[in-house]
This record gives structure tokens, C-alpha cells and sequence, in this order.
């Protein structure tokens, strides 16, 4: 297969419908950073929910003997009073599941918290994992009925504090929840558009090369050769719109996440990571939704 | 070559078939003059021939190949081995003589070294040596139909077909056209030409099929336009 004549055609086909492949590349920046961003919050929720509980969630610590104050604590908490714990967290009906967090477990999640990592090192560090608390962490089944399973626990022997975030939470959670909903709406609405522009663009593009696309037929070229201009031009396309809303996706993060936000004392900030994420995914659906309606309409207009 | 067996073609939203019950045989190196007034069938017939269109019922031949059965990916192998000619050249303005006849070279997979040998033999054929960097607006009509036959021809196909070939030409000129695409047929070439041009017809005195309405009402050897016995 000779590729000059396909190389040729893409260049002349870019710059013929220049504008229109602009439209195209502009709606997929703005929609796949909506999109982006959209993958970001739905990741900054999770997040929020692993570090702190989510709405569901509220976390009985227990007594660990060194730094407790409480009158049920009078020294680390033993098996036999776990067990009541268990008992009574068993027995209540607003309980759906729940899980020990030991010493070891509560000592590696604070590590990944916005806390120096010099306090993990050394001869004598600061926080041990004898320092930890163990804790029961309880989903509930209705998040209005924290009162009756924080009554019931507290003041148990081996329990130090139930900390019930519930309130606190559901409103993040819930903005957090609004705010994605908010911008991947907007961004179905821009990919619909997108999708559109390009369907519109292999139009123009196909009216233009009419001639060519007529004699390609007739002197039995295959159709894979014909359509490839038009596929290369959307991937090009895709390519453009997806590396600028990555860019843009990447300002956001570095100005809006890592050096603005991230200086505020709430430790479950999106990250680099998430970011990547966020990219993987719409780059596979900026190419997928710009080649696969132009795979559906070559197949139309340049029909053997 | 070319075997229509019983062919009838009836287009959608229109109730009189274009090609009624046709049966035609085209041997390997004939060369043949499909003629009859507009809606005759003759269009259809070529449109049959390069599978741009499929019968309704019957069964046509081409090369060998069944087009009603062949796969949709199989077509431009038959169509490589199919030239075309039509009445307004479909000459890629923006290419120039030679650009323009390697085009259909190009396209349909063939080398640089392939191309570098064939194109100014075939320009040659045609009667277009030294023009190669010609644009298509600087040639005489005849010249311009000239590089279209030697575009359908440069890939050197087994059937040419010739749709109104002479229709935009004055008479002296088509002579010089009709004298190509005989020197062509004498290649081994099988040569189909649609046409209304009757004193060409006349003055070849090769086969004619005469369509109308859908129908075969003359095939005759060494025939002329109008109908005689």
C-alpha cells in the first residue's frame, strides 16, 4: 500500500476543513476537561470517603492504654471487651457491617495523611504503632440513626471516642456528588456536540473529495485505502483535543489541586495518580468518539 | 468475458425494470457497441457490469466472477480489472497529465518503479507524449479524454468500459478517440462502449446490442446504429 498518496491527503484534507477540525478540537478540549474533571471528583469523593468514613460511616476507637483519658479506658482494650463491643454492634438493627482496624492498619493509612514523613523515621519516631489505636469502623444502614449506634457503644468498656463524621461528611460528599454530576452533564452535552462536528466534518470532507473518492472506486481501490485519510484526520483531531484537555486537566491540578488546595489541612486531595487516570480514560473515549463515527460514515459515503 | 444471463434490474420506487429479462454474451476481445435512446437500459447495463449496481434477478458475469455473489470486499479486486471511461473525463483538476493517470496506479496499491515505467508508456499509447505536466485546463477536449483512457487503461484491465466516450467531442476529434480505444481492443482488451453516436458506429462496424425499454432488440455482428438487415 502506497502511503504517500494517504500522507498527501490527510495534510490536504487538514487544512481544506481547517476550521471545522478547530470546532472539533475545541469542543473535545472543553468537553473531555469537563469530562476530567468529572473523573477527578468522582475520584476525590472516594477518596474522601476511604480517608474519613463516608456518610454511612461513623468509627468507635478503641482504648490503646498510653495517651486515653477516658474513664472506660484502664489500660489497652482486651479480647473480652472487643467481644462486647462486637456483641452490642451485632445485636443493633441500624448496623449493616463493620471491620476492626488494628494498630498496624491505622499506623500505615496515616502515613499516606498530610503528616511530616520525619515522624515515621528514626531511633525514636514520633507516632509507633503502639501509639495507634485499634477501631471499629460501622456502615451503617440510614445515616439518620448514628445517634442510637453512637448511645450504644459509648461508654463501653475498651471504647475511648466513637467519632461520627456523618453530618460532616454528607455535605462533602453531597457538593462533591453535585459538583461531578454538574460538569459530567456538561460534558455529555459537549460530547454529543463533538460527535456531531465530526459527523459534520467527514461530510465536508467526503463533498470535497467527491472526485477523487468516485475515481478511488472505480479503479478498485480498497476501501480501507479510501477511508484512511478520513480516519487519520480524526485521529489527528482526536490526538489535538485530547493532549489539550490533558493540558488543561494539568493546570487545573497543578494550580488549582497541588498548589492551592493541597496546602489546606484536609489530607484527601486528588493527586498526580488520579490524574493519569483521569487521562487514560479520555483519551480512549476522545479517539473512540471521534474514529468511530467516522468508521460508521465512511462506510457510508464511500460505499464500494 | 461479460454473460448476462436473464438479467432484469428493476430500481426502487419505479415499477418498469430498466433491463428486462436481458441475456447478453461479450467474448474475450470483442469490442462491443451498446446502443438505444436515454432509459434504454444502456447506463444500467455498465452500471451492472462494475457491480455498482446488483440485478434483481438473473445472474451476470464478469471475468469469470459472479457479481451478485461476490463479497462486497472482493470488488475492487474485479473493478482492477475494469476500466472506465466517461462522457465528462473526471479528470482530478488539481493533478496534472501524468499525476493524474498515476493516480489510479497509486491508489490501488501499485510501486514507484511500477508507475515510473507504465505512465509514459501509456501516455505514449494515447497519443500524449510531452504532455505529461499538462494541467487538465490546459488540454483540448479529445486530449483531456485521452488521459482518461489512458488512466483507465495504465493498469492494463481485461474490459474497458466506455460510457458516451465521444458525447462532449466534435466529430474529428472522436474519430481520433474511437481509433484509440480500436488500437486498445487490439491489446486483447474487450471493449464496451455505450453510445449514441451513430455515424461512429456506422464507420466501425463492430458488434451492436441495441436496448430499449429494458429490452434486447438487436444484437447484430458488424452492425450499424440504426436498425438494418
Amino acid at each position: 500500500m502506497q502511503l504517500r498518496y494517504v500522507f498527501t491527503e490527510l495534510r490536504q484534507g487538514l487544512r481544506r476543513n481547517l476550521s471545522m477540525h478547530l470546532a472539533v478540537v475545541l469542543t473535545l478540549l472543553v468537553s473531555l476537561s469537563l469530562l476530567g474533571v468529572g473523573i477527578l471528583l468522582y475520584q476525590e469523593a472516594d477518596k474522601t470517603a476511604e480517608q474519613w468514613g463516608s456518610e454511612l460511616q461513623i468509627t468507635v476507637f478503641l482504648c490503646n492504654g498510653t495517651t486515653d483519658a477516658t474513664p472506660s479506658c484502664v489500660g489497652p482494650v482486651t479480647d473480652a471487651q472487643k467481644s462486647a463491643i462486637e456483641k452490642v454492634l451485632h445485636e443493633n438493627p441500624n448496623v449493616d457491617t463493620f471491620r476492626l482496624e488494628s494498630q498496624q492498619e491505622a499506623y500505615e493509612r496515616i502515613q499516606h495523611l498530610n503528616v511530616p514523613a520525619s515522624s515515621f523515621t528514626g531511633s525514636d519516631p514520633a507516632i509507633k504503632v503502639s501509639d495507634m489505636p485499634e477501631s471499629y469502623w460501622i456502615t451503617m444502614k440510614d445515616p439518620h440513626k448514628a445517634a442510637s449506634i453512637k448511645e450504644s457503644v459509648q461508654g463501653l468498656d475498651g471504647v475511648a471516642n466513637v467519632q461520627d463524621l456523618h453530618n460532616i461528611m454528607g455535605s462533602i460528599l453531597g457538593t462533591i456528588d453535585k459538583l461531578r454530576n454538574g460538569t459530567l452533564i456538561a460534558a455529555f452535552v459537549l460530547l454529543v456536540a463533538a460527535l456531531l462536528l465530526v459527523a459534520n466534518t467527514i461530510r465536508l470532507a467526503a463533498f470535497a473529495r467527491r472526485r477523487e473518492i468516485g475515481i478511488m472506486r472505480l479503479v478498485g481501490a480498497s476501501t480501507l485505502y479510501i477511508a484512511l485519510p478520513f480516519l487519520l484526520e480524526a485521529l489527528v483531531t482526536a490526538v489535538a483535543g485530547v493532549a489539550l484537555a490533558g493540558g488543561a486537566l494539568a493546570v487545573v491540578m497543578k494550580f488549582g489541586v497541588i498548589d492551592s488546595l493541597s496546602k489546606l489541612r484536609w489530607d484527601a486531595w486528588v493527586g498526580w495518580h488520579e490524574y493519569w487516570i483521569a487521562v487514560g480514560i479520555i483519551s480512549v473515549l476522545g479517539v473512540v468518539m471521534t474514529v468511530a463515527p467516522t468508521l460508521l460514515l465512511t462506510r457510508k459515503y464511500i460505499k464500494v | 468475458m461479460i454473460r448476462f444471463e436473464k438479467v432484469t434490474k428493476t430500481y426502487p420506487g419505479s415499477g418498469k425494470p430498466a433491463l428486462d429479462q436481458v441475456s447478453i454474451d461479450v467474448e474475450k476481445g470483442e469490442f462491443v457497441f451498446l446502443v438505444g435512446q436515454s432509459g434504454s437500459g444502456k447506463s444500467t447495463a455498465l452500471r451492472l457490469i462494475l457491480r455498482e449496481a446488483r440485478p434483481s434477478a438473473g445472474r451476470v458475469y464478469v471475468a469469470g466472477k459472479e457479481i451478485n455473489r461476490l463479497a462486497g470486499w472482493k470488488v475492487p479486486r474485479l473493478r482492477r480489472q475494469i476500466g472506465t471511461v466517461f462522457q465528462d473525463f473526471r479528470l482530478l483538476q488539481n493533478k496534472n497529465v501524468a499525476e493524474n493517470v498515476a493516480f489510479a496506479m497509486q491508489v490501488t496499491g501499485h510501486s514507484r518503479e511500477e508507475i515510473a515505467e507504465r505512465v509514459p508508456d501509456t501516455l505514449e499509447l494515447v497519443g500524449l507524449e510531452g504532455k505529461a505536466d499538462r494541467m487538465p485546463d490546459e488540454l483540448s477536449g479529445g486530449e483531456q479524454q485521452r488521459v482518461a483512457i489512458a488512466r483507465a487503461f495504465v493498469g492494463r484491465p481485461m474490459i474497458l468500459i466506455a460510457d458516451e466516450p465521444t458525447g462532449n467531442l466534435d466529430p474529428t476529434t472522436s474519430v481520433g478517440i474511437m481509433k484509440l480505444l480500436d488500437r486498445i481492443n487490439r491489446t486483447g482488451t474487450t471493449v464496451v462502449m455505450a453510445t449514441h453516436d451513430a455515424s461512429i458506429v456506422d464507420q466501425m462496424r463492430k458488434r451492436v446490442i441495441e436496448l430499449e425499454g429494458g429490452k434486447v432488440v438487436r444484437d447484430q455482428a458488424q452492425g450499424v446504429y440504426g436498425f438494418q438487415h
